[in-house]
């Protein structure tokens, strides 16, 4: 299997004043193509600094990432909007829908940022949308729908690029625990399909959704666990 | 991209309908006050300049003038007697800019026809007289060379006065009485004016006109006349007329600093004038520059909000494959946005308050086209301008902050 992401001895220390936060220390770990893999850890581990970082939001401070072969940590600003626009689906806690556009709008929002094929942006949104079995939605907007749905609408905004790696921080967080659920049965539907799939919770129940379990403690590597 | 950025700039623009209006509000006013003035400007100095141009053609009136006495010292006499009717010559003579010198003696009376009496000014003058005011018979005729030479006692009224004293009938051929200082005169009446209206001795159509020799020799039997009116021989050759009669009256009159007369020229007029209307203009436009500025403060100041307001949209944008330069154009268009659609309403504005002004002052409405570019050109750059600093905040926002901003 090929190898999408590396991660070589990773280091990320927050400065706040006189005060250090280290808030992620040598942490090294591959992923390969069609994996689905969590990182857990107690609130304040350093998952999301983690994520920030595999999804190009943010440099490290040290060590390495590679992701497609290419060391993210050399790349500019503009470059990194560009890894991230092509090759990562991220997927919030929080949604993060802009509140104003219909669904298809935010859909299509990766695809206005992409230089390439916009003349079926509109086919390609109503295709993911379609997917996560909202393509007779199109028209709402976030606020006419439910949560889940929000959700949903959200893992089509991440697959509608076909990213290298859907990128998913707490995306049960705010979601009941049944809604949850049906969320996960779709991530691990999408794993089925062939996507590589990582997966950041503070929760032993959804992580185990995932073949492969980072644990993460304080800023280290605490346990990497294959799941059978 | 650019197209991008418009679509997603009125979008949000079009979520937020009255904030962005209110938000408008100083270009609105700002662009619209650009135009009116301007058009109120141009219109009215139009009027005017086509007024004052109706007095006359180049007149040039010298009246005399009562020097100030010293402290303790009986004022010396008037100039008055000295305006002599023989300087007329002299004076054509002297100014060559000067092609006609028209003297005029004014008085009061009393004019009477059967029972209406009315108080009028009387002018002693000549043929020349109505052409130099641009000043033209209604009806009849006007005073001739004959009148003048025979001394005839004929009157021509203007329009307003003609119709005091005989409302509806016609006046030619008809008798007045004059009163003037005790004795009683009788006028046949030869013609009458056309309405004219102000001009630089006072209200024409209020007036009755005499043969200058009547009025000097019958009427007041005096050799001096009120005033000269000069009329120069060309719109350019205005100035240097007004200096030679200076010079000519200051020797004249033995008056170096010449106090005794005083002369003023419809280009003097025009300059007062055109000088006010310049001050209004610069004090206008600067209201309306001030109130553009406070307008691009008040799309910076909204600009900001709506940059704090939207920083997880930027962070979500931006996460999504959003770069800088994508935001900062959207934010730059929607500023623009703002101020160029405040720019239209403006436009909008200001002409119907143009409209409505030049309805109220009487005077043709002109909107100068380069007043329109110029207004909303600099609503664009005042978009841009004040635009640009809250686009580069959010074009520089860091993803991870933005996305964490509650
Ligand atoms: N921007 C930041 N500035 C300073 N410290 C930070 C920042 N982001 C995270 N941290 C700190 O880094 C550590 C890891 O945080 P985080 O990655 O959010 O953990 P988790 O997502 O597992 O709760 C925490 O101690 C947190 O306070
Ligand atoms: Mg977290």
């Amino acid at each position: 299997m090929s190898k999408i992401m590396k991660i070589e001895n990773l280091e990320k220390t927050y400065h706040l004043g006189k005060v250090k936060v280290e808030a992620l220390r040598d942490i090294s770990f591959e992923v390969n193509t069609g994996e689905f893999v969590s990182i857990m850890g107690p609130s304040g581990s350093g998952k999301s600094t983690l994520m920030h970082i595999i999804g190009c939001l943010d440099y490290p401070t040290g060590g390495k990432y590679f992701l497609s072969g290419q060391d993210v940590s050399k790349l500019n600003d503009n470059q990194l909007a560009l890894f991230r626009n092509q090759k990562i689906g991220f997927v919030f806690q929080q949604f993060n829908l802009l509140p104003r556009a219909t669904i298809l709008r935010n859909v299509e929002l990766p695809l206005t940022y992409s230089k390439t094929n916009s003349g079926n942006k509109k086919e390609r949104a109503v295709e993911a949308l379609e997917k996560v079995g909202l393509g007779d939605r199109l028209k709402h907007k976030p606020n006419e729908i439910s949560g889940g749905e929000k959700q949903r609408v959200a893992v089509a905004r991440a697959l509608v690029n076909h990213p290298s790696i859907i990128l998913a921080d707490e995306p049960t967080g705010n979601l009941d625990s049944k809604t949850g659920q049906d969320i996960m049965k779709m991530i691990d539907r999408l794993y089925d399909e062939g996507n590589t799939i990582i997966l950041v919770t503070h929760e032993a129940e959804i992580a185990r959704y995932a073949r492969r379990v980072i644990h993460l403690k304080d800023g280290l590597i605490d346990r990497d666990e294959v799941i059978a | 991209m650019i197209l991008q950025s418009i679509k997603i700039a009125l979008e949000s623009l079009w979520a937020n309908k009255i904030r962005s209006f209110l938000s408008m509000l100083g270009i609105i006013i700002g662009v619209g006050a650009v135009i009116a003035i301007v058009s109120v400007g141009t219109g009215s100095t139009q009027q005017v300049t086509s007024r004052i141009a109706n007095l006359g053609s180049n007149m040039i009136t010298v009246y005399p003038r009562t020097p100030k006495g010293q402290w303790g010292e009986v004022s010396s006499a008037s100039s008055q007697d000295k305006f002599s009717l023989e300087s007329t010559d002299y004076m054509e003579k002297f100014c060559p800019s000067v092609i006609k010198v028209i003297p005029v003696k004014q008085v009061s009376g009393r004019l009477i026809s059967d029972d209406i009496n009315v108080n009028a000014t009387i002018l002693g003058t000549n043929i020349d007289y109505a052409e130099v005011n641009n000043y033209e018979v209604g009806m009849g005729n006007f005073i001739s060379e004959n009148d003048h030479r025979e001394r005839r006692q004929v009157m021509v009224l203007g329009s307003q006065l003609a119709e005091d004293l005989f409302e509806d009938d016609n006046p030619i051929g008809k008798k007045i009485k004059v009163n003037y200082e005790g004795q009683v005169y009788m006028f046949d009446v030869i013609g009458v004016m056309k309405e004219k209206g102000g001009s630089i001795g006072g209200n024409l159509d209020d007036q009755a006109y005499i043969p200058l020799s009547v009025a000097m020799d019958k009427l007041t039997n005096s050799d001096y006349v009120t005033s000269y009116i000069a009329q120069a021989a060309s719109s350019e050759k205005a100035s240097t007329a007004v200096n030679e009669l200076e010079n000519f009256m200051v020797k004249f009159l033995d008056d170096e600093d010449q106090e005794q007369f005083r002369i003023i020229s419809q280009d003097e007029i025009l300059d007062t004038v055109s000088s006010v209307t310049g001050t209004m203009s610069i004090m206008l436009g600067g209201i309306a520059a001030i109130s553009l500025l406070v307008g691009g403060i008040g799309i910076m100041n909204i600009m900001l909000v709506s940059v704090t307001e939207r920083t997880r949209e930027i962070g979500v944008r931006k996460a999504l494959g959003a770069r800088n330069a994508h935001i900062l154009f959207q934010f730059l268009m929607e500023s623009l946005n703002l101020s160029s659609f405040g720019g239209i309403l403006g436009i909008g504005f200001g002409w119907t308050a143009a409209y409505f002004l030049s309805q109220y002052g009487d005077w043709p409405m002109v909107i100068a086209p380069l007043s329109i570019g110029l207004a909303f050109g600099f609503a664009l750059f005042i978009g841009i301008f004040f635009g640009l600093y809250p686009a580069m905040k959010a074009a520089k926002m860091n993803p991870v902050d933005a996305l964490r901003y509650e």
